[in-house]
């Protein structure tokens, strides 16, 4: 009798025991060890947008890093299963594959096959999903990342003239979608003249008397990123407007230094040259305006 | 001896940046240093080395749930290049503050709050409220201030409509405007924005997810713009005004996103309202060379400002995976933009006299525009990758026909029916088909083929179809954990139809005055002349980058481009055309509290451009039918302008936190700029023209930020800012308000300015 008593509470204490254990895998262990310190930015995720991932607490940093088993186990002998560093980084497409789990549309709808994508770019390269802070959303910082590899823009930043991007009140990312677009230059418009027009509404027209080359390319006249001569135009004018005008009579003619001369200041060359004139480069919608004069 | 100027800093630049390398390489720990032999095995994958040892930001407070900052700043002197974008155009104390707000804890509700430069007219914020994967509420403001060289002058008063002084004097040129110097008072250029905004985004269900914007944008302040009264072009009297903006725009949008297990799709409707309240910029004429109705005090010219308008536009967006190696990703969009602003008259003045009125209300038109991208991406087999695409992009510019009896230049009365022109509409469709293939080899490295073909064609345009053929190649290579680069090369060879020299000539004018012309003058561009863009071309282009891990903690990359275009049937235009560039960067991070980078660059346009002077002598009127211009076919009238602009910049940055308690950031930047036209002439030839003098700028810009942590929750910040920038342009150097004898300039000088900026303020955090 009293054996069967033994064998019934051994087998209710097996049943304990094997039902902690499946409730125990429901609650993930994370924070046990890491347990909020000020050296330690793990618990900074609780104060960002996915703090509350899959309900909350551990549960998000499974979320992210995998239900990770081993690691629970065996704390700093296994790595989680997935890791963004630094010890332990998985690998990029394992990294990608876990923000994808909910960033696979929208802005991210087009990451595979981006030029990010193919260089092997980890999300977490430019995102830090610990930081309240998200330096790549910030206005003003996130050009310092886009600066690391794209250098060549750096220099037109500092250019004379020049969009206010250093400043940071045009970001990188106003223009361009970093994870990827079918368009040009990963532009976020369908055109680049509508990537302009998104600010530039005055020049978007439709106007009676348009300038072809205005309405088909605002890059045939003008530089985005930076320009050694103001406006941003590709050259300094009236040579700039010469090399689509060569009608008889002013346009046809060269302009040099005479033009400077106190004796013969040429109103073609200094000020705004051909702008002193013909200032609706954009197009005009004035009846009288056919020479973009009005 | 130009060349020498610009590759003498760069040498000693990059010579500098290399013996500093040199220098603390040998300090750096030997141990640490990677082996530089060790070849990468296919098991490691491949990197983009230029994300490793980078000086990121970083930001002290990123771990904080609050920042507030709140101090003053001052600024030393009133300036428009140190201050044309960040708000410290004005010489006087400035307050500083800034609040970064963010709380997550509430699993039911986050709230996030950013405001920053509150004492500033480019001060923007926003407040978003949310729901955890449900629902997040955006509001905020941006605003943003443009200001421009304010050192002009002008004579006028009033704003849409400009007027002279009572006691103006008038004259046939600047130099009679006898009370000119006493009339010329200050004015600004400035642009503020002030933009409004609010959006939605909500989780309707795991598949379904609704977003829309909307926002408003007004624009207030004074730009320039050239206007003249004239008759034709040899008569043309001209004044720079400051030209009134005052726009408003409204913008609205609608997405709708599903997101499947193969289809992803987004669906958005947007609406865009731009208004101007300014329709018309008058002025009086300040010359008195025309009759007593154009001349001062009567005479009135008008320009047309940016008409109303507005844009509505759809576009879908998505993808559809048909495996793990296969998609097809799509992108199609139509948009419609419309203005139906009421035509002004042809002329503001109302003493010219005018019997054909214009021959409709408004425009009444429109522009469609449709773009289609499909791209095709598989993986045939595990080392292979391709893509197939095919972009489309259409402009249909749809609006009547019409002659338009115009005035010249609010300069005379309505000249006769043969002076009569045309509106002409510009239709626009490119297609672009190709593929993409990358194929995997050993050493991480990847060879790519990329193939394109498009073909643009453009109604009522010289050239009806142009078609380019494309070829890229493309090389990456890791061959070491520390060594990438990657070698891009292409070329591509534009062909076009014939060219119509002709075109815009019978396309503009009347069949009268057509007529009336010799055969040999029915042009308005000289015959030989091709509009670069839609001309005959061969481009070659490279690229190299090489990206070197010398020692642990150490980066260095090297960015080399090299463009060169020729439009080999041009004789005239631009015909052809480089462009070169190399950036240099050295970056090291010493420790995890002690980084820095140097980068240095060249980078140069240059343009080949030839024109033939054929104005015949005296300027005459381009209506009037003369006997032919022997000028127009002797080449000995050919000029050449070889353009050159080019840069050097070079820029270092430290970032260093002396100890937990204090931080350290200094950032420079150098750039020097030139800009060269050198102009030939045919020697013995009457057309005659020299070198125009080079323009040079130069920037200084040292900024230097120090942070005392005096306790867990409170810090102090002190910002210096040391601007100096200088140009000579001749396009205003010593060119006074009536300098030119038909342009009434503001006289504006070139900036030089040397800017101090300090500032001191203190940080409140909180976790």
């Amino acid at each position: 009798m009293a054996g069967n008593r033994l064998k019934t509470f051994i087998i209710l204490c097996g049943w304990l025991l094997a039902g902690s254990g499946a409730w125990a895998q429901d609650e993930p262990a994370c924070l046990d060890c890491h347990e909020a310190a000020a050296d330690s930015p793990v618990h900074a995720v609780f104060n960002t947008v996915h703090a509350s991932l899959q309900g909350g607490g551990a549960a998000a940093c499974t979320a992210c890093h995998g239900v990770s088993a081993k690691h629970d186990r065996r704390g700093k002998k296994s790595p989680p299963d997935v890791s963004f560093g630094p010890r332990w980084p998985s690998a990029v497409e394992a990294r990608n594959a876990s923000c994808q789990n909910c960033h696979n549309s929208g802005e991210q709808l087009h990451w595979a096959g981006s030029s990010h994508q193919q260089e092997h770019m980890a999300c977490s390269d430019c995102h830090k999903a610990h930081q309240p802070h998200a330096l790549a959303l910030d206005q003003v910082e996130s050009q310092q990342l886009c600066l690391t590899c794209h250098t060549r823009v750096r220099a037109e930043l500092h250019l004379p003239s020049r969009h206010p991007i250093v400043e940071g009140k045009t970001a990188c990312t106003d223009c361009h979608n970093p994870h990827g677009g079918l368009g040009d230059r990963d532009l976020r418009q369908v055109t680049l003249n509508d990537n302009c027009f998104s600010c530039h509404q005055d020049k978007r027209g439709p106007f009676l008397w348009e300038h072809p080359p205005a309405a088909e390319d605002c890059s045939l006249c003008h530089r985005p990123h930076g320009s050694v001569n103001e406006r941003l135009l590709t050259a300094r004018g009236p040579a700039l407007c010469q090399q689509c005008h060569s009608a008889a009579f002013h346009p046809s003619v060269p302009y040099g230094n005479e033009g400077l001369s106190s004796a013969s200041t040429s109103a073609n060359v200094l000020g705004k040259n051909c702008l002193n004139c013909h200032s609706q480069v954009h197009g005009s919608n004035h009846p009288s305006g056919a020479r973009l004069t009005r | 001896m130009n060349e020498r100027r610009l590759l003498s800093p760069l040498a000693a630049a990059g010579a500098l940046v290399l013996a500093a390398y040199g220098v603390l390489a040998q300090a750096a720990d030997p141990a640490a240093a990677p082996a530089a032999e060790q070849v990468a095995d296919d098991t490691t994958p491949y990197s983009p080395l230029a994300l490793q040892n980078r000086p990121v930001h970083t930001d002290p407070f990123a771990y904080d749930a609050g920042v507030a900052r709140l101090g003053l700043g001052y600024t030393s002197r009133d300036n428009y290049m140190f201050g044309e974008y960040n708000g410290l155009d004005e010489r006087g104390p400035t307050v500083i503050g800034d609040l970064q707000w963010q709380d997550f804890r509430d699993s039911e509700n986050y709230w996030q709050l950013s405001l920053s430069d509150l004492g500033l007219p480019t001060r923007q914020g926003k407040l978003t409220w949310g729901r955890p994967e449900h629902l997040r509420l955006t509001m905020g403001f941006d605003s943003r201030q443009q200001v421009r060289n304010d050192s002009g002058q002008t004579p006028f008063n009033g704003n849409v409509s400009q007027h002279l002084p009572g006691n103006w004097v008038s004259g046939q040129t600047t130099g009679d405007f006898a009370v000119l110097n006493d009339s010329l008072h200050d004015f600004d250029r400035v642009l503020n924005r002030d933009k409004v905004f609010m959006g939605i985004d909500a989780r309707l269900n795991d598949n379904w997810r609704l977003q829309s914007n909307l926002s408003y944008e007004h624009k207030k302040g004074h730009g320039d713009t050239g206007a003249a009264i004239y008759i034709n072009a040899a008569s043309a009297e001209s004044v720079l005004l400051r030209s009134p903006i005052d726009y408003g725009t409204t913008e609205f949008d609608l997405g709708l996103a599903y997101n499947g297990e193969r289809l992803h799709l987004n669906g958005q409707l947007a609406y865009s309202d731009f208004n101007n309240d300014n329709e018309l910029l008058t002025w009086q004429n300040p010359y008195s060379s025309f009759g007593p109705d154009v001349a001062y005090p009567n005479g009135t010219g008008g320009l047309g400002l940016a008409p109303d308008n507005e844009q509505t536009s759809g576009r879908l967006t998505g993808q559809y995976i048909f495996s793990a190696t296969t998609r097809l990703q799509f992108d199609g969009s139509y948009a419609l933009a419309t203005q139906d602003q009421s035509f002004s008259r042809y002329t503001v003045n109302q003493a010219l006299l005018v019997t054909v009125p214009v021959p409709q209300q408004d425009f009444n038109g429109e522009v469609a525009t449709s773009t289609g991208n499909i791209k095709l991406l598989f993986t045939p087999v595990a080392k292979l990758s391709a893509e197939v695409f095919y972009k489309l992009r259409d402009r249909d510019y749809d609006i009547e026909r019409n002659g338009y009896l115009y005035v010249r230049g609010d300069g005379g009365n309505q000249p006769g029916t043969a002076q009569t022109v045309y509106n002409t509409d510009h239709d626009f469709t490119s297609q672009t088909a190709g593929f993409d293939v990358g194929y995997r080899l050993p050493l991480h490295s990847r060879l790519g083929f990329e193939y394109a073909y498009e073909e643009v064609k453009r109604r009522n345009a010289a050239v009806e179809k142009t078609e380019e053929d494309r070829y890229t190649l493309k090389y990456r290579i890791q061959p070491w954990p520390n060594v990438s680069s990657s070698l891009r090369l292409q070329y591509a060879d534009r062909a076009a139809d014939t060219y119509d020299w002709a075109q815009d000539y019978y396309a503009l004018l009347d069949t009268e005055l057509i007529n009336a012309t010799p055969d040999g003058q029915r042009y308005t561009n000289h015959p030989l002349l091709m509009k670069y863009y839609m001309a005959n071309r061969e481009r070659w282009e490279g690229t190299a980058d090489l990206n070197y891990l010398p020692a642990e903690r150490w980066n260095l990359n090297l960015n080399l481009l090299s463009r060169e275009d020729d439009y080999d049937q041009s004789s005239l235009g631009l015909t052809e055309s480089r462009w070169q560039r190399a950036q240099f960067t050295v970056s090291y991070a010493v420790s995890n509290s002690l980084s820095g980078s140097v980068y240095t660059g060249y980078d140069k346009y240059e343009g080949d451009q030839s024109g033939r002077a054929f104005r015949g002598g005296q300027e005459k009127n381009a209506f009037a039918v003369y006997s032919p211009l022997p000028q127009a076919s002797d080449p000995r009238q050919d000029w050449d302008i070889d353009t050159t602009d080019d840069s050097i910049t070079f820029g270092a940055n430290v970032r260093w936190q002396l100890s937990p308690d204090y931080e350290l950031t200094l950032d420079y930047s150098f750039v020097d700029t030139q800009a060269r036209q050198a102009i030939s002439t045919q020697p013995g030839a009457s057309v005659t023209a020299s070198d125009l003098p080079n323009v040079n700028t130069r920037l200084h810009h040292f900024q230097a930020s120090g942070i005392w942590h005096v306790q867990d929750n409170l810090s102090l910040q002190l910002d210096y800012q040391y601007y100096t920038y200088d140009s000579d342009d001749w396009a205003w150097e010593n060119v006074r308000a009536n300098t030119i004898a038909d342009v009434l300039t503001f006289g504006q000088t070139n900036p030089n300015e040397d800017i101090h900026y300090v500032g001191a303020s203190v940080i409140y955090s909180w976790q």
